[in-house]
């Protein structure tokens, strides 16, 4: 064993090294990592604690332990402290008498639904007693699903009737105003914030029956080639025969005599159309199903049903090989009100057309962050969707207008892997100029046997909306505008506005987690056009919605509404199949009579009308005569719009005696007409507090095991391995002697370099 | 006189043997100067929207604040028992609402009557904490000086909720997230102010 004596210490209390310790030592400074991995090596090999792998380990169980503390101290930091959620709400009717409030359940729960195309009449009447022995004051409460609001209302308590009036705005107002200053219970609700329904009823008297009716118009949702309709059921006491969970006793139910009689829920639906369905299905019930001269009933088959769960009936038109219309009308003597459904054929018998789909994305400052991360996933979400004739071309906008390709391209392996990197590269930074890149789309050259299909992703945040519809319009040709609207709150009115009069659709994504679901219906859709440039007869003097109709997809029926002076005798239909013109006449006594939802049809016709009224507003119609036009609709056909409200009169005289005072107006102000614009709401939070506390506390934390760690590691690292004398032998390994600087330098260079290594 | 080896490491050896310390550091240094700058970055953006502002009741059409911005100021939410003045911008996406409470109605502000504006809860919106019922709300706009009262103060999910703009009613709504003290961000509630005008 080489040794070298001539290594000389002068500080007195410095331990003379081995040989060993010193090549360690050499070895840690030259190549720090091999020499850690390899200490760490020996004394997990060797098991061997001596000092310094001991402190060396005692270090590491500092660290870890250091380490955990922080995690916890993350976690704890990242868990929520939302706390303050909002008290949840007993729905029903809430009694508050002198000694105290108590919520009545039900006795009775009936509900009729009228479906007619893309439209059900919910109407729902409930009943409640006054168990208590004294008068009380009762507050209805009822849930609502989004974006409807209640048009009908009829309050019975013992024998005072109350019935809900669509009113102009103001007259509304005063009533509900008059009722309040005279000291009758009387409230506002701002109910279109809250999806609830919301009335007050004064004067109950002990044992006295309270009817509540309520009514509102739900639209229907189509997805995977079926309708679907949800009602929520929370609304009803979630109550259960004691009995009822005991399945092996053969006998009806047991129920007790007292409170829980009645408790019953009738649900009746109609289902109104001359179509024929593939399928009706109930989702979560067991249902009686009817076939009647102009549809279908359904019912509940169990008398004592238990409303845990919601009511969710889907129904799947059957497709033939052709495109098929089946039409539905409703006369209330003025005017006869015709709804036509167009149902496509099945995807098998359309012929694939080769498209070319010209993508715009909108990256001008107001599309930073979130919403370009969502509009970039749609962008490569439509670019994967794409088919193997298809062209493509890719279009960006802000101050100024980029453009991928000079002409639309076939999709290769090239231009798909330049359209992601063109994506990839995107940035949002300056202004909206949607002008030019609308132009851009629409003026390329039409590419013959080609369908031109632009798709315009943005946020819509436009000052000069009519303008670019007008632009939309004149420039459209042959081509489709699909609009795919991102953000929280994008301009959707625009947007809408831009698919219909390009006779597209229009999507929403809200969220990042949208952009598959959305995108996938959107490519759905338009993925297979079925009719084209369809065109409808439907007689002098009719008004008609959509005034411009756009095509046919593949799995999605169209619908079209008309007010009509009289019974259509033949309504001519017209497009193009597959390439090819295509023709159809309907018999008008072959239309189904809308029967008892036939009112839906009228007031799903007046909607059309006062949102096109609306439409017209923007176009710069006189707003005078278009709020007068509107309201006047409204009132007609008794609906809510930014111009009316429902408020309820006690149509019955008031009784006499001071204790018998009954209120004789509950008006409830309800503007959530279908005017109004919803928004969703915006992320308001920076969270740079708890950044800051974050960051700071990881950094005062690693820079105290810095400087801690420091003083520790060097002194453990070429000691923790004592027992490696054979490792260094064995080898025989010595390329260099060690020697000390001078001794004049140690006392001073004691605390610096007091264990110099130098290479001979 | 105790001659220990740490002594001898200078800080970039130090450095160089706990590489992952380091780093850690760095970063956590980083996310420091990232949390700081928010609210340097929403006050120093309020002092030019302020200066774009005077231009625009000048009489400056479409003012801008810094030459590439893709927005403008167009309103000043006063609150005087709190002495607090506030800029308010047009268009409410992520980028905007760093410099200051934004309008979310996506007509214009002197168009709309319902007027809703957003702003973080930690920002400039940290006051809607200690707002009180009945506080006077005051809003500039190029045209006219609006006062409004708050009626109402809520905390609203806004996974079962959504905004309806309804431009028939008179009022004015501040929105921020909920609650103000979370230490997350992107959590579903929401405080609702709604201010009434004062008649």
């Amino acid at each position: 064993m080489p040794t070298n004596r001539n290594t000389n210490y002068d500080c007195n209390q410095y331990q003379k090294p081995s040989i060993r310790d010193e090549l360690e030592q050499r070895a840690w400074i030259q190549n720090p990592g091999l020499a850690r991995r390899m200490a760490r090596y020996r004394v997990n090999l060797k098991g061997n604690p001596t000092l310094g792998g001991g402190a060396h380990r005692h270090m590491r169980w500092q660290n870890r332990s250091l380490l955990t503390l922080g995690a916890v101290l993350m976690v704890l930091l990242v868990i929520r402290t939302e706390t303050a959620i909002a008290a949840v709400q007993d729905w029903g009717l809430q009694l508050n008498s002198e000694s105290g409030g108590h919520t009545e359940l039900a006795i009775d729960t009936n509900i009729q639904l009228d479906i007619t195309g893309l439209v059900s009449r919910v109407q729902i009447t409930q009943r409640f007693t006054n168990h208590s022995s004294q008068w009380a004051e009762g507050l209805y409460r009822f849930p609502l699903p989004p974006g409807v609001a209640v048009d009908r209302l009829l309050i019975k308590v013992g024998d005072r009737l109350l019935e809900g009036e669509i009113q102009e705005k103001e007259t509304a107002r005063r009533i509900y105003q008059k009722a309040r200053d005279s000291g009758q219970t009387a409230t506002i609700v701002e109910q279109q914030r809250h999806h609830q329904f919301e009335t007050r009823l004064a004067n109950i008297g002990p044992g006295e029956s309270i009817d509540i009716t309520i009514s509102y118009l739900q639209n229907v949702s189509y997805s995977n080639f079926s309708y679907h309709l949800r009602l929520p059921m929370t609304f009803t006491p979630s109550w259960e025969p004691p009995l009822a969970t005991n399945p092996g006793l053969n006998k009806p139910h047991l129920i007790p005599a007292d409170s829980t009689t009645g408790h019953t829920l009738k649900l009746h639906a109609n289902l109104i159309s001359t179509m024929e369905f593939a399928a009706i299905e109930s989702h979560y019930h067991d249902v009686d199903i009817r076939q009647v001269e102009d549809g279908y009933q359904i019912k509940l088959l169990n008398p004592h049903e238990v409303t845990d769960r919601d009511f969710e009936l889907s129904w799947t038109p059957m497709l033939k090989s052709h495109p098929s219309a089946s039409l539905t009308t409703f006369n209330d003597g003025d005017f006869v009100y015709a709804q036509l459904m167009l149902a496509p054929p099945l995807a098998d018998s359309i012929q694939p057309q080769a498209r070319e789909v010209v993508l715009i994305i909108d990256t001008s400052g107001s599309m930073a962050g979130a919403s370009l991360v969502q509009a970039k996933a749609a962008l490569i979400h439509a670019l994967s969707s794409l088919g193997e004739d298809d062209f493509f071309n890719l279009l960006q906008f802000n101050s100024v207008t980029g453009q991928l390709f000079e002409k639309s391209v076939p999709v290769t392996r090239t231009s798909l892997y330049m359209a992601k990197n063109f994506i990839t590269g995107l940035d949002a930074n300056g202004g909206t100029d949607m002008a030019p890149a609308l132009t851009a789309a629409l003026d390329m050259p039409e590419m013959p046997q080609l369908m031109r299909q632009v798709v315009f992703i943005t946020d819509g945040a436009v000052g000069n909306e009519t303008e670019l519809l007008q632009m939309v319009a004149e420039d459209l040709g042959n081509s489709r505008m699909f609009t795919v609207a991102i953000g929280h709150a994008p301009n959707s009115w625009f947007m809408r506005k831009t698919a219909e009069i390009g006779r597209g659709s229009y999507i929403h994504i809200g969220k990042p987690d949208e952009v598959e679901e959305q995108m996938s219906r959107l490519w759905g859709r338009i993925q297979l056009p079925a009719l084209t440039d369809i065109c409808v007869e439907w007689g002098d003097s009719a008004e008609y919605y959509p005034e411009i109709i756009p095509d046919l997809y593949s799995g999605e029926p169209l619908w079209l509404l008309a007010r009509l002076p009289s019974e259509p005798t033949i309504i001519g239909l017209c497009g193009k199949l597959n390439g090819m013109d295509w023709n159809l006449n309907i018999n008008g006594w072959d239309a189904a009579s809308g029967g008892t939802g036939g009112d839906n049809l009228a007031k799903l016709w007046a909607r059309k009308k006062i949102e096109s009224l609306e439409d017209a507003l923007m176009f710069g119609a006189d707003p005078e005569l278009t709020q007068l036009e509107i309201t006047e609709t409204a009132l007609d056909y008794g609906l809510l719009t930014r111009h009316t409200s429902l408020v309820a009169v006690d149509i019955t005289p008031r009784r006499d005696g001071a204790e018998l005072l009954t209120q004789s107006n509950i008006p409830s102000l309800l503007p959530a007409g279908s005017s109004s614009h919803i928004a969703g709401f915006p992320s308001t939070a920076t969270g740079w507090i708890s950044q800051l506390f974050l960051s700071l506390f990881v950094l005062l934390l690693a820079t105290s095991m810095l400087l801690f760690s420091g003083s520790h590691l060097p002194m453990t690292k070429p000691s923790t391995s004592p027992g490696s004398d054979s490792n260094v032998t064995d080898t025989g390994q010595i390329p260099c002697n060690i020697k000390s600087q001078g001794s004049d330098s140690n006392a001073a260079t004691c605390g610096q370099t007091p264990c110099n290594v130098q290479r001979i | 006189m105790q001659c220990s080896a740490h002594l001898s490491l200078t800080p970039v050896v130090m450095l160089r043997r706990h590489r992952v310390l380091a780093a850690v550091t760095l970063t956590a240094a980083i996310f420091l100067f990232d949390a700081i700058w928010i609210p340097v970055k929403a006050e120093l953006a309020q002092h030019l929207l302020e200066r774009s502002w005077l231009r625009t009741l000048a009489g400056e059409p479409d003012a801008k604040p810094w030459p590439w911005a893709d927005t403008r100021a167009v309103a000043i939410l006063e609150i005087p028992r709190l002495g607090r003045r506030i800029i308010v911008l047009e268009g409410s996406s992520g980028r905007n609402l760093a410099f200051g409470p934004t309008l979310v109605n996506s007509t214009s502000l002197e168009e709309s009557k319902d007027r809703i504006l957003s702003g973080h809860r930690d920002t400039h919106f940290s006051f809607l904490k200690d707002l009180h019922k009945g506080d006077l709300l005051r809003l500039h706009t190029s045209r006219a000086i609006r006062d409004y009262r708050v009626g109402w103060m809520e905390a609203v999910d806004s996974r079962q909720q959504q905004l309806v703009i309804d431009d028939s009613i008179d009022r004015l709504t501040l929105l921020t997230c909920y609650p103000f003290d979370a230490t997350t961000t992107g959590g579903p509630m929401r405080w609702v102010v709604t201010a009434l005008p004062e008649t």
